[in-house]
């Protein structure tokens, strides 16, 4: 008899534990709160990766296709765990979808539920939602994704436009001091893509740190060299509406101009990533512990980050922390490989 | 005071250092000088900076050195260009308050009686007169162009003809205009104890020794009366 294994969060990490899992013979309930597998990247249509900027669906249309193939994979779409109790070693667990409940006894359990996108509106100073062409990175995504890139405003392609990074990161008044990890390579990446498909639209990035960690620096030289992206040392105190149908970015250049304020065609938000509802929900419900910054715990963040406070459930991917997604898969192997060897021991 | 060949003065250091621990022991340092991101959303924020060379990030990146020399610096000019506005406050990403780190060296200034503080409450020393001797912090009087340019065009309109237009207010006014309002001798004896209890006579001596002169003489008949 094989063992059974519950996955939770049908994105990047959780679908490579399923497959994984599914690979050494195991049966996998995949359960995905969406109506489509894919997580984040598949909601907003990512559509190039970094760092090589090869075509999302490389990885995450390979995934989907791997988990949909039947194998061990049941997957239960737009559905979500309404009771979970733990059953000696073992895990009773009901699913709900829109079809009905099943009870089902599960060997071990992988949190994957990840991320959601900080929401730009909730730091006033950026005016998004007040101005149609400040938008952010994850609207840009799928703006390029549907091959749609123009000023939302009226539809004509942006002659100038701003990168703001750390937004709803590295911030205590909107309660996140984290750094978000994937945000600075994403703006450097989008700039990239916008100066190749439009070289006569001038990218500009404010930083006050470019966190373009190991390889993924090739990337911020790129864009300096040969994509000509101006880089300016200054966090926007204010944007604001100006003449011509502009918006206005108002700072400090620490570096080199002192004040300025620079009329932009379009703004687009770094706005990073939190541990959304989801998480304190899953916690809850599981009873697995929530870190001060609002995402999942692992037992031990070095020793073992795929592991939550509790025998037999483990945890992969941006539940715990932003990362990027060869993290996020990574972790879906270790808290598979980890779930495996739970369910075999407990059988 | 001792001055070098170009009459520049001399501080010594230990002075200078004195002066910075002066503000590091200030009850609310703690509170307003945190880590720094040197990001500069204060000083994008911070309305002066578009007119002055002056930077609450400096400020705070001053305060953070503990260099006293760099702290020592800015007590000259520097505090002085601030409009105690806050928006650093609101927006730093950090919660520190560089116009809050401005308050406690102003208040340095101001207690030593440095010529800077001088200079810069030179003007405030009739609406100092005008609280102590009746309560009142402003009179319509005192509205005149030269005290107020930064009232705009209009100012020299609303300095006269003060007694009419004060009768056109359609509320108790005392129909004069040397006073907006009056205020009893048994408020005004509670005001000059808040004012001794914290030091705000001590301040007015440090800074204008003959306006505390006047301000002494009031004080005292009406504390006799
Ligand atoms: C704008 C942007 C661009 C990015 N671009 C790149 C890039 O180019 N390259 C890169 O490496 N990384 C990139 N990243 C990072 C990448 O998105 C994440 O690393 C990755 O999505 C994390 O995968 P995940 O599976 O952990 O979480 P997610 O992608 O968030 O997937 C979680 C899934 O769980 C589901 N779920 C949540 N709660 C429940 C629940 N209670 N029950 C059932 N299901 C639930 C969700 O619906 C979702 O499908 C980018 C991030 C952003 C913000
Ligand atoms: S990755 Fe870059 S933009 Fe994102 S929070 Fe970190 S420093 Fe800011
Ligand atoms: S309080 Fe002072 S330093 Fe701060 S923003 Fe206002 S004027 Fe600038
Ligand atoms: S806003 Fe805060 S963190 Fe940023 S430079 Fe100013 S004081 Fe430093």
């Amino acid at each position: 008899m094989s063992e059974n294994i519950l996955v939770v969060g049908g994105g990047p990490a959780g679908l490579n534990a399923a497959v994984m899992l599914s690979e050494l013979g195991v049966n996998v309930a995949l359960v995905e709160r969406d109506s489509f597998l894919g997580g984040n990247p598949k909601k907003f249509k990512y559509k190039f990766l970094f760092p090589d900027m090869q075509p999302a669906d490389n990885v995450i249309g390979e995934l989907i296709k791997k988990a949909e193939a039947g194998g061990g994979i049941k997957v239960y779409y737009s559905s979500e765990i309404s009771d979970f109790k733990e059953n000696g070693k073992k895990f009773d667990v009901t699913l709900k979808s829109a079809d009905g409940s099943e009870k089902k006894t599960f060997d071990s359990v992988i949190v994957a539920t990840g991320f959601e996108h900080f929401d730009p509106a909730r730091d006033a100073k950026y005016s998004y939602q007040l101005f149609d062409d400040v938008i952010d990175i994850k609207d840009l995504e799928r703006m390029m994704g549907e091959n749609n890139f123009v000023r939302p405003s009226n539809g004509k392609p942006p002659k100038k436009i701003a990168f703001i990074l750390c937004v709803g990161s590295r911030d205590r008044h909107v309660g996140n001091q984290y750094c978000s990890r994937v945000c600075c390579t994403v703006s450097v990446k989008q700039a990239i893509e916008l100066r190749e498909h439009f070289p006569d639209c001038e990218a500009y990035i404010f930083y006050m740190d470019i966190r373009t960690y190991g390889f993924f620096e090739d990337l911020y030289w790129q864009a300096m060299e040969e994509y000509d992206v101006q880089i300016v040392k200054g966090r926007i105190a204010e944007i604001t509406s100006g003449p011509d149908n502009t918006v206005i970015c108002k700072g400090e250049d620490t570096l080199l101009r002192g004040p300025f304020e620079i009329p932009f065609d379009m703004v687009v938000l770094a706005s990073g990533m939190e541990g959304g509802p989801q998480s304190p929900e899953i916690s809850s419900k599981l009873g697995i512990e929530l870190d001060e910054h609002g995402f999942l715990k692992p037992e031990n963040i070095t020793l073992s980050p795929f592991k939550s406070n509790k025998p037999g459930i483990f945890l992969a991917g941006a539940c715990t922390g932003p990362k990027a997604i060869s993290d996020s898969i990574t972790e879906g192997a270790a808290a598979a490989m980890n779930a495996y060897t739970y369910a075999v021991k407990n059988r | 005071m001792e001055y070098d060949e170009n009459g520049v003065s001399i501080v010594p250091s230990e002075f200078k250092k004195e002066i910075f621990e002066e503000a590091g022991k200030d009850f609310r340092y703690q509170e307003y000088v945190r880590g720094c991101l040197n990001c500069g959303v204060c000083t994008g924020g911070c309305p002066p900076h578009r007119f002055f060379d002056f930077s609450p990030r400096i400020v705070l990146q001053n305060m953070k050195s503990k260099d006293p020399e760099l702290i020592w610096t800015m007590m000259d000019e520097y505090i002085w260009a601030c409009f105690q506005c806050f928006t650093c406050a609101m927006i730093c990403p950090f919660l520190n308050s560089p116009g809050g780190i401005i308050a406690i060296l102003r208040e340095i200034a101001v207690r030593r009686g440095f010529e800077s503080a001088k200079k810069v409450l030179k003007p405030y020393s009739r609406v100092l007169l005008k609280l102590t001797a009746y309560g009142n912090q402003l009179s319509p009087d005192m509205i005149q162009p030269d005290f107020f340019p930064d009232w705009g065009p209009t100012i020299g309109y609303a300095s006269t003809d003060l007694a009419v237009k004060r009768k056109a207010i359609p509320m108790p006014t005392l129909q004069v205009t040397n006073l907006s309002w009056d205020v009893a001798p048994e408020a005004m004896k509670e005001l000059y104890a808040i004012f001794d209890e914290a030091g705000v006579f001590k301040i007015i001596e440090a800074v204008d020794p003959s306006l505390y002169e006047i301000i002494q003489d009031i004080v005292d008949d009406v504390r006799s009366s």
